[in-house]
């Protein structure tokens, strides 16, 4: 017995001294998330944490200059010339760049990835909007028989002189952000056809229409251009290591590692101790609380956010028998399918909805009112447009006007659902609940959880009556954002059913031009006109923050060299 | 015996289809915009729902859904795991082995050190010792496994920086490890065979903190059911027909005694066997120990149908196999139990 707890003592000691704590290597950069990397294959990369990845190992024509969201500079081209009015654009592609598996990138490359992109095109893709540019169709050809080989093929060409030609069916003036989209990267044609991907011929193209890339073989097995290569995945681990046949200036960091950590606990201590670099935050009342300030962590506040968020009234709530409606009428147990019609029970609720109380309680007084339903820091975005405040005295007047009085003399009862497990959400509806209720004691609103898929299936039908939905940017343009919200053919629109024929007037001219101050007048006429008509209460903005090891340095960690619409490029860092 | 057992192995196909039949059934009660949840990741990609949903045929009625699985697992393929990235038979190739090791390394010590304990507080009934224990093991039991282990990571990772975190081996062994040949798939063995006893210490040294976690969880019940069952069989006729001829207390407690009070911790222990192998799934992901506890997790929460169907259906051969195992112990340890 003695025996046996001197060797169990012995042994204890042997492994607490001899643990390998030491902090992560210098020229390691450790990456803890919280997620799973769904793809790396760029035809189909759709979320951040895919093109965290695919953003290091792939590059794309262009990208945007350091912060800024508005200039774009060359990067596997080195110059388009637009012509044609705008409808043809010609690339320069640089010279000399290899692919991670040691072939010279052609424009047969750049030709056969946007052909591989239009081809596909699936529902859980990107292409949509680059589609829309090349073909005019946001479609792929299952979808959309208008969409043909000839007119894919015809899209994006190669010239004699090996120039990159794209031929746009009308003026995107968007085009060009949207080629810096992750999704548009350039792939090597022979090696996706070696490993099993589309071999890029009119003869099989039919076969990969709406194809879903997600888990193709190129995702496991990547081949960009860009500054680090894969080396190895497994269950938990993708290892990266710097490209050493890289075109560009070579990172001063070797190797990559991304870990996936579900537990925010364990991240945490692994950032605190030095084990990791970066790590997946856990909101910012949490990160507050338990990492900025902490020895060894650099925090760095007030970054820019690209997220907008509205709360929809649906002027149009689809469905017969909708539960959501109680007994349908303006009789105090319910509400009409139209209820939302009247722009007094517009400005009523968007009277309703405490702003400020939300940014202090929800996002810890660091939230930002927005005037239009785009981010602030977008070309575009009029910070002179008026916004609504919260006024309970203002909520009233417009409620006694609503319906011809009978609102404000039956009341109603009206249910809405917010997003399942998402607390800022049921906070926002808590606090238009209250608020409401408080004006009239006749006024109801419920609130329910509804899972976050099926919320947005029943809401693209018109089937939910209020609901708070966001969206984040595809490309740094105002019509990624004006158009979605606020055009009645916009992908908001069956959720809010909102229409104004000189809003879609504004929002279409918008689209065919080039002209930047034009658009910006087009747009501020957007919003004021969406301030008057209030569809969406919006919800206002968070404001962005990062914090990572101080031993990890480079532009993208600071306030001025942070773009919002790029993925952390890790050739940019340095560590001590 | 031999019959018993080839009938009992015989099974394992039927319970399977049946499983698979009753899981796939269960996911047909969520509606197509559920089920293509997994496969959506942006509100932009929400925004094509539809498209999704025909691309995946996940309006297609249950008998065409359940053919097409079916006919791929006859093919020998399992479906992809979006919670993996990966085949699903992949999957399992790849982290099995993993929670294998985890579970080699946990079970022995949780059943000899319940086995101890239990008999330790049995023979020493309402004394000190056995007081001490019943308090340990009522804390054991009732502290929930995600606290014991994220304050085990607080204490000896965080604050004594004694033992390593989350993960399976450190960072430079996670680029080393590429080169090492792979034979059983076990981190720990495989790094031995190719003599990298480092990358072995390693792997052994961050599974120290599951496995105690796990260890502490696990036995508390063991060592409860051990207990009673000492008391049962110390109180029983033979035993005192034992002391009365003479016999020494050793002889009586560790021969005749004990043989018969690890009845019930077989069964237990068979059970104890299924849980570790069918993937300790909180511990896994406490620790980022990439088993197939860890990868359950992520699917039941992604909704991904491929991977919890895979887990399934390995969880249930496991539990065949191991009720089998466990029947056929109870014979070799009690001579009564006759197999027909």
């Amino acid at each position: 017995m003695k025996k046996t707890a001197k060797k169990l003592a012995t042994l204890s000691s042997l492994l607490l001294v001899s643990a390998a704590l030491a902090a992560s290597p210098t020229d390691t950069l450790v990456i803890q998330s919280s997620s799973d990397v769904p793809t790396m294959d760029p035809g189909v990369t759709y979320d951040t944490a895919s093109s965290a990845l695919v953003d290091n190992m792939y590059e794309t024509l262009i990208t945007y200059d350091g912060a800024s969201l508005t200039k774009l500079v060359p990067l596997l081209a080195t110059k388009w010339t637009p012509s044609n009015g705008g409808k043809t654009y010609t690339f320069d592609l640089r010279k000399g760049v290899k692919f991670h598996s040691g072939a010279t990138m052609t424009c047969a490359d750049a030709e056969y990835s946007f052909e591989r992109n239009l081809v596909t095109n699936s529902g859980a893709s990107g292409n949509w909007f680059i589609a829309e540019a090349l073909t005019g169709t946001q479609s792929n050809a299952a979808d959309d028989k208008t969409v043909t080989w000839a007119r894919i093929d015809k899209s994006v060409e190669c010239n004699a002189a090996g120039q990159l030609v794209f031929t746009l069916p009308a003026v995107d003036p968007a085009f060009l952000a949207k080629l810096a989209y992750t999704g548009q990267a350039i792939l090597e044609k022979a090696y996706s056809t070696k490993i099993g991907e589309w071999d890029g011929t009119e003869k099989t193209w039919k076969d990969w229409i709406g194809k879903d890339l997600t888990d193709s073989e190129l995702s496991k097995k990547p081949n960009g251009t860009g500054p680090y290569k894969l080396v190895r995945a497994d269950a938990n681990n993708h290892l990266f290591q710097a490209f050493d046949g890289y075109w560009g200036k070579k990172p001063t960091i070797k190797n990559v590692i991304q870990q996936k950590v579900p537990e925010l606990a364990a991240r945490q201590q692994a950032l605190l101790r030095g084990d990791a670099d970066i790590i997946d935050g856990g909101g910012r009342s949490v990160d507050e609380a338990q990492v900025k300030g902490k020895p060894g962590v650099t925090w760095v506040d007030d970054l820019p956010n690209t997220t907008s968020t509205a709360i929809f009234m649906n002027e149009k709530i689809a469905g017969a028998n909708n539960a959501l409606l109680g007994s349908g009428k303006l009789d105090g147990k319910g509400i009409p399918s139209n209820f939302f019609s009247d722009v007094n029970v517009r400005r009523g609720f968007s009277y309703a909805f405490n702003y400020q109380g939300y940014i202090k309680d929800v996002q810890n007084t660091k939230g930002k009112q927005r005037t239009m339903l785009m981010p602030d820091i977008f070309p575009g975005y009029d910070p002179k447009v008026k916004t609504y405040t919260f006024d309970a005295a203002k909520a009233t007047d417009y409620f006694k006007r609503a319906w011809g009085g009978q609102l404000w003399k039956n009341g109603f009862v009206l249910t809405a659902n917010y997003r399942a497990s998402a607390p800022a959400s049921q906070t926002a509806m808590e606090i238009l609940k209250k608020n409401i209720e408080s004006i009239n004691p006749k006024f109801r609103v419920n609130i329910q959880a509804k899972q976050w898929s099926e919320m947005l299936a029943d809401s693209k039908k018109g089937q939910e009556a209020m609901i708070l939905i966001g969206w984040a940017p595809d490309y740094a343009d105002a019509d990624n954002f004006m158009y979605t919200f606020y055009a009645s053919d916009g992908y908001y629109s069956p959720r809010a059913n909102w229409k104004d024929a000189s809003v879609d007037k504004w929002l279409k001219q918008a689209r065919s031009t080039i002209n930047t101050a034009e658009r910006n007048r087009l747009y501020s006429l957007v919003g004021n006109r969406a301030y008057e008509q209030a569809p969406y209460i919006l919800v206002p903005a968070p404001v962005n923050y990062t914090f990572y090891s101080s031993r990890v340095s480079g532009a993208p960690l600071t306030k001025a060299g942070f773009n919002p619409m790029t993925s952390l490029y890790w050739k940019e860092l340095s560590k001590k | 015996m031999l019959n018993f057992t080839i009938r009992r192995l015989l099974q394992i196909p039927l319970v399977m289809i049946a499983l698979s039949i009753i899981v796939i059934g269960l996911t047909q009660l969520l509606t197509p915009e559920q089920r293509a949840a997994p496969y959506i990741r942006s509100e932009q990609q929400a925004a094509r729902l539809e498209q999704i949903i025909t691309e995946r045929g996940l309006r297609d009625p249950f008998p065409i859904q359940y053919g097409r699985w079916f006919s791929n697992i006859v093919k020998g393929d399992l479906g992809y795991s979006k919670a993996s990235n990966k085949d699903v038979l992949a999957t399992i190739q790849e982290r099995l082995p993993n929670t294998v090791e985890l579970s080699l390394v946990t079970a022995i010590p949780i059943l000899l050190l319940s086995i101890w304990l239990g008999t330790l507080s049995a023979l020493h009934k309402d004394k000190l010792i056995d007081q001490i224990l019943r308090v340990v093991v009522v804390f054991g039991y009732s502290l929930p496994t995600f606290v014991l282990g994220i304050v085990l990571l607080a204490v000896f990772y965080a604050y004594l920086g004694w033992l390593p975190g989350a993960g399976q081996l450190d960072i430079l062994n996670q680029f080393a490890v590429g080169d090492l040949k792979r034979y059983t798939g076990m981190m720990t063995v495989d790094a031995a065979l190719n003599g990298r006893w480092d990358i072995a210490w390693d792997a052994l040294q961050h599974m120290i903190l599951p496995a105690v976690t796990l260890l502490i969880v696990l036995s508390a019940n063991l060592v409860k059911v051990m207990r009673n069952s000492m008391l049962e069989v110390l109180t029983s006729d033979y035993v005192r027909t034992a002391r009365a001829k003479g016999l020494s207390s050793k002889v009586v407690n560790g021969k005749h005694a004990r043989r018969n009070a690890l009845l019930p911790i077989v069964t237990l222990g068979g059970f104890l066997v299924i849980g570790l192998l069918g993937g300790s799934v909180i511990t896994e992901t406490i620790f980022a120990y990439p088993g197939i506890g860890q990868w359950f997790v992520q699917a039941a929460l992604q909704l991904d149908i491929a991977g919890v169907l895979g887990f399934t259906l390995l969880s249930a051969l496991l539990v065949v196999v191991m009720s089998t195992v466990v029947d056929l112990l109870y014979g070799v340890l009690d001579p009564r139990v006759r197999f027909y």
